[in-house]
């Protein structure tokens, strides 16, 4: 019979902490191929349960396996798969066991183990990974209870710290100090100088943020009205920027000019056509695209991306402090976890441990006489009984999980339960 | 010294609103705030039914004693906050306003309530008025003053990207701007009632508008007017603020300095 305590709980991956991202890319899998790869793990019998999480900075490979199945053969097997020399995945792989792997998990759900420190993209990305593991019928009860606590995990570490709440990136930032101006910035309009990669991706996050009114400037019109159309904004012919400026709330530079394309009177004439009413500027562009001297204007915010850049590392320290509030519920929720997973073990073993008994017993008592292999049975069971009931309680109160999980694997193999 | 149960079974009210509103400003993703606005009110009724009890034993609305008019004052901050609460549908600013109410509720209430009973000209519904829409005007330009500093302290944030616990707690520039327009605007209204009141009974009783409290009074709306016009015309922002502070400065002038030593009818005694 197979119970969890002769199986062990296995994380085999290579993230960006461990592994080049010429191995990364290698081992970063689709959806297809996740599920591909679950059914030849399973199909091998190299694990009894599988998920494989698969993002842009890690691959990990979750397994439920068998005592003896070791992280070699299930390197081996992606080697094989994608064609990877098999010294250099090993080398550059991660592996953890039991209540580490566990741990592991909850930190990548939490966003602690990510680049980007207490980023949420992840979350999903473990939900993901256990919805596809589901749907190739590649988790049973351990493993999909670990991802569920995982993301439970992730989920109260987002709702009770403060480790995704101080924006990293420079566009975020730069919407979060216009949002504390004016509030909400559905009703704000926004303009972007620059349909390049910044002012495009300054203009998804705006979109994002909840702007309606998106207006993109570029000197060659085309390219902005190419950005407009996908993210439902308005084009402005680089001539009109100086008469859009009056209406604009949020102004965003981001072209390649050598030159400042706003100068400083250009923003005097739009504030005194807006009655004074606030204006904030953003700067992502090097050099200037904005006359510094904005910046002494009346009710005119500037900031460039050294300032921006600033924040990002001041809130990366903030959310680094969080770290220790996370760490402690995540250990609370491992200890959910990995009581759960022990007493799904404990129960089976006394089970197992009792029906041995019960075998040396009937031995015993064959061949004599049945009023007598009564009155022995009875004396047989009364000392078993009472033998048993001091180590099964213990066993049972035992409150550490990791070593309660110890324990039964210890019963197991000194009674030698799992030859049956 | 009276003893006021409900006075400061109203005071609890109000902390536990305060409680609530640190407890939801200390979350990542802060409440809605119904179980605070609910408080607030329950704080609201009882404090009206202690001064109600006052005013029957007085025979009229407590104002003339300091512990009357502060209660009173109090309670009209109370109602003023939950009207913003409501308007502006913001309960951020909760835990820099409720202490307000809070400590001039309990200063209220240790402060003498009972005094000399009315003089027959004060008695009247017309005086009352006056006193009331008063006090009121000045709970709400209390409010645009701690708007107008938290407005400068947001602003100072901002501008020199301290992100901190500040900047993340207290609201846009843009809410508390609003929010301090219409304290000052109901402001502003209830003064003009309180003054034309107050100006029919005091042509009727004394005869004539000279006292140095109205004069200061007539200052004050001036100076808010001057504030609202300025919104308009591109000052938005620090410097009506500034003249927010200002204008709160020319009304605890009014409340003590004139009180004590120009006006000999304004007084609390």
């Amino acid at each position: 019979m197979t119970s969890v305590s002769e199986a062990r709980l296995m994380m085999l991956g290579w993230n960006f902490r461990v592994a080049e991202l010429a191995v990364r890319e290698r081992v970063a899998f689709t959806a297809e191929e996740v599920k591909e790869g679950l059914r030849g793990l399973l199909g091998r019998g190299l694990v009894s349960e599988g998920v494989i999480l698969s993002t842009c900075h890690r691959s990990e490979i979750y397994g439920l396996c068998d005592v003896e199945r070791s992280a070699e053969e299930l390197t081996r097997f992606i080697s094989e798969w994608r064609g990877l020399p098999l010294p250099e995945l090993s080398r550059s792989s991660l592996q953890r066991d039991g209540a580490e792997a566990v741990r592991h998990l909850f930190r990548v759900a939490a966003g602690l183990d990510s680049m980007a420190l207490g980023e949420s993209e992840v979350l999903g990305q473990v939900r993901q990974a256990l919805l596809l593991a589901r749907e190739s019928g590649a988790t049973r009860a351990v493993l999909h209870r670990l991802f569920e606590s995982a993301v439970a995990a992730g989920k109260r570490v987002r709702a009770e710290t403060e480790i995704g709440v101080h924006p990293l990136s420079v566009p975020s930032i730069g919407v979060e100090l216009a949002t504390k101006v004016f509030g909400d910035l559905s009703e704000r309009t926004v303009l972007v100088l620059g349909a390049g990669e910044t002012g495009s991706l300054f203009a998804r996050h705006a979109v994002e943020a909840g702007v309606r009114d998106l207006r993109i400037a570029n000197r060659t019109l085309s390219r902005a009205q190419a950005l407009v159309e996908r993210l439902h904004g308005t084009a402005v012919p680089w001539e009109s920027v100086a008469g859009e400026l009056p209406a604009a709330d949020v102004v965003v530079g981001t072209t390649a000019s050598l030159t400042p394309v706003i100068a400083r009177e250009q923003v005097e004439n739009a504030m005194r056509q807006r009655r004074g009413r606030p204006m904030f500027f953003l700067d992502l562009a090097v050099p200037a695209d904005i006359d510094p001297g904005v910046a002494t204007i009346y009710n005119a915010f500037l900031y460039a991306v050294n300032d921006l850049e600033e924040v990002a590392s001041e809130n990366r320290r903030r959310r680094a402090r969080e770290v220790p509030r996370a760490e402690a519920i995540l250990d609370e929720e491992l200890e959910k976890y990995l009581s759960w997973f022990g007493n799904l073990s404990v129960v089976p073993t006394v089970t197992d441990l009792r029906r041995r008994l019960e075998q040396i017993r009937d031995g015993e008592l064959e061949g004599l006489p049945a009023e007598e292999r009564e009155r022995f049975r009875a004396f047989a069971d009364s000392i078993a009984g009472k033998l048993l009931h001091e180590p099964m309680r213990r066993l049972k109160a035992e409150r550490d999980a990791s070593r309660k999980l110890d324990r039964v694997e210890a019963i197991r193999h000194l009674f030698d339960l799992d030859e049956e | 010294m009276e003893w006021h149960p409900l006075g400061w079974l109203a005071v609890l009210c109000y902390l536990g609103a305060e409680a609530l509103a640190i407890v939801s400003m200390r979350r990542p993703r802060p409440s809605t705030g119904w179980p605070g606005a609910l408080l607030l009110a329950g704080g609201l009724a009882l404090q009206f039914a202690d001064l109600r009890l006052e005013a029957r034993a007085l025979g009229s609305v407590p104002y003339r004693t300091l512990g009357g008019s502060v209660s009173l004052f109090a309670w009209m901050l109370a109602i003023a906050y939950l009207g913003l609460q409501i308007r502006h549908r913001q309960q951020a600013l909760g835990p820099f306003l409720i202490p307000i109410v809070i400590g001039s509720s309990m200063i209220g209430l240790l402060l003498p309530f009972r005094g000399s009973a009315p003089t027959p000209e004060t008695r009247g519904t017309l005086f009352a008025l006056h006193v009331t829409f008063a006090i009121l005007a000045y709970a709400a330009f209390t409010f645009s003053f701690v708007l107008s500093l938290l407005y400068l302290i947001q602003n100072r944030q901002i501008r020199r990207r301290k992100t901190g616990v500040l900047f993340a707690r207290l609201p846009a520039l843009e809410v508390i701007g609003q929010m301090n327009r219409t304290s000052v605007s109901v402001g502003l209204a209830v003064l003009t009632v309180a003054l034309l009141f107050g100006g029919v009974w005091a042509l009727r009783v004394w005869g004539d508008l000279t006292d140095p409290k109205i004069v200061w009074a007539v200052l004050t709306l001036l100076v808010y007017a001057f504030l609202l016009w300025m919104d308009r015309r591109g000052w938005e922002g620090p410097r009506v603020a500034l003249l927010s502070i200002l204008g709160f400065g020319v009304v605890l002038f009014s409340y003590t300095v004139v009180n004590l030593y120009f006006s000999h009818t304004h007084t609390f005694r």
